[in-house]
């Protein structure tokens, strides 16, 4: 299913602004594509929907797409995004970073939006390099990725956000990529569902600083590479790797994940995982509990005022 | 699921949007589009296309869109009437 393009240029964007500064085929502009999408096919009213975004490339998106937006310092999208979820709480907040803006200068404010659980969707657009001051390594450069910085390959460990966002509480957390457009849109839907911090990782292409670097100068080689690099979450594997954290007695049959035998006609492969990473049933978003607390306080104080 | 009749549809590209970065051309399965001079899609076998839109999808500019002739039903028109 699609939208047409000339609906979403008219409904969801806009228009004035185009075309985008981002280079000729960056992923931004498709993550752009598939958020009006997936906007469109939850039903939502967009002057009910807010995007707060920081510094960086994808910081200019909140420029281009016709919601109530605010375009916010450098990391700092989620401490915004917390006080406009706070003071408006029936608005659907989507704050949307790259990977230096959410991991490494806005780590603090990312991990304690995760803590306190506030109803968000963060979408965090990975494109393993910092895009906009000249592709420098960025958290999640990959090992033996060359950068400007480091020009004969990184060294350094790539950052785990998905084992970040399992520790620091978020509710949902899901992977897509730029190459898989359908899935994308799905996930961001599915992400906009969630009562709780949902944050989607979607790996884009940097094909003008960090492919030429990597023998991938062209947007669509790079694109395509990501299908290489990827694979679909096998759900039987996820309930498995589940399985220790969940059964907590020490008398039920749990088993460390390195213990498990391994499935036949699965592959032990090193690609990343893309699709739902994790989902916290029973979530409840900070903002509703908040304000529910208050009802008790007010009722209770209207209680001992009609008492006296 | 709506019978697909390859040559009733028109590629319309905005060359205001484009930045011919190719990824449509890259992404056709029929082969429709190709480059021209200055790296802009054209489609110089338009009867090939069966309107699966992934230049659509694909395209980081909003640029390409697929037009189906009137008669034929959009699946946003069909979604549209059961609603």
């Amino acid at each position: 299913m699609k939208v047409q393009t000339s609906f979403i240029i008219k409904e969801y964007l806009r228009p004035e602004m185009l075309p985008s500064t981002w280079c000729g085929g960056c992923g931004l502009g498709i993550i752009m594509g598939a958020i009006a999408q997936a906007v469109h096919f939850k039903g939502l009213d967009k002057d009910n929907v807010a995007m707060v975004s920081g510094i960086g490339c994808t910081g200019r998106m909140s420029g281009y797409m016709d919601f109530n937006t605010i375009h916010t310092t450098h990391g700092r999208a989620p401490a915004f995004a917390t006080g406009l979820k706070m003071a408006r709480p029936e608005m659907t907040v989507l704050t949307v970073m790259g990977d230096g803006d959410a991991m490494s200068i806005g780590g603090n404010h990312l991990i304690h939006a995760m803590r306190r659980n506030i109803g968000m969707v963060a979408i965090v657009v990975n494109n393993s390099v910092y895009g906009l001051t000249g592709g420098q390594t960025s958290p999640t450069t990959p090992i033996g990725g060359h950068t400007t910085t480091a020009q004969s390959g990184s060294f350094e460990r790539p950052m785990n956000l998905e084992a970040l966002a399992r520790t620091a509480g978020a509710a949902f957390y899901a992977r897509a990529t730029v190459n898989h457009t359908a899935a994308l849109t799905k996930l961001i839907e599915r992400a906009l569902d969630v009562s709780g911090f949902a944050l989607v990782e979607i790996i884009s292409n940097c094909h003008v600083l960090f492919g030429k670097m990597n023998q991938m100068a062209e947007a669509s080689k790079m694109i395509a590479a990501m299908d290489e690099d990827t694979q679909r979450t096998n759900p039987t594997l996820l309930r498995r790797a589940d399985l220790p954290i969940r059964l907590t007695s020490p008398e039920s049959p749990s088993a460390p994940v390195h213990e498990l035998t391994e499935m036949e006609d699965v592959e032990d492969e090193s690609r990343t995982w893309r699709g739902v990473m994790f989902e916290r049933k029973g979530s409840v978003d900070l903002s509703k509990r908040y304000y529910d607390m208050l009802g008790k306080i007010h009722a209770q104080q209207r209680a001992a005022e009609e008492a006296n | 699921m709506a019978q697909v009749t390859p040559g009733i549809y028109e590629v319309q590209v905005d060359k205001n949007y484009c930045k011919a970065c190719g990824l449509c051309v890259a992404w056709c399965p029929q082969d429709v589009l190709a480059d021209d001079d200055e790296g802009y899609p054209f489609a110089p076998h338009l009867e090939k296309c069966i309107n699966c839109k992934l230049c659509e999808r694909h395209c980081p500019d909003f640029a390409i869109e697929i037009i189906a002739p009137s008669e034929v039903l959009v699946i946003e028109d069909i979604l549209a009437e059961g609603a």
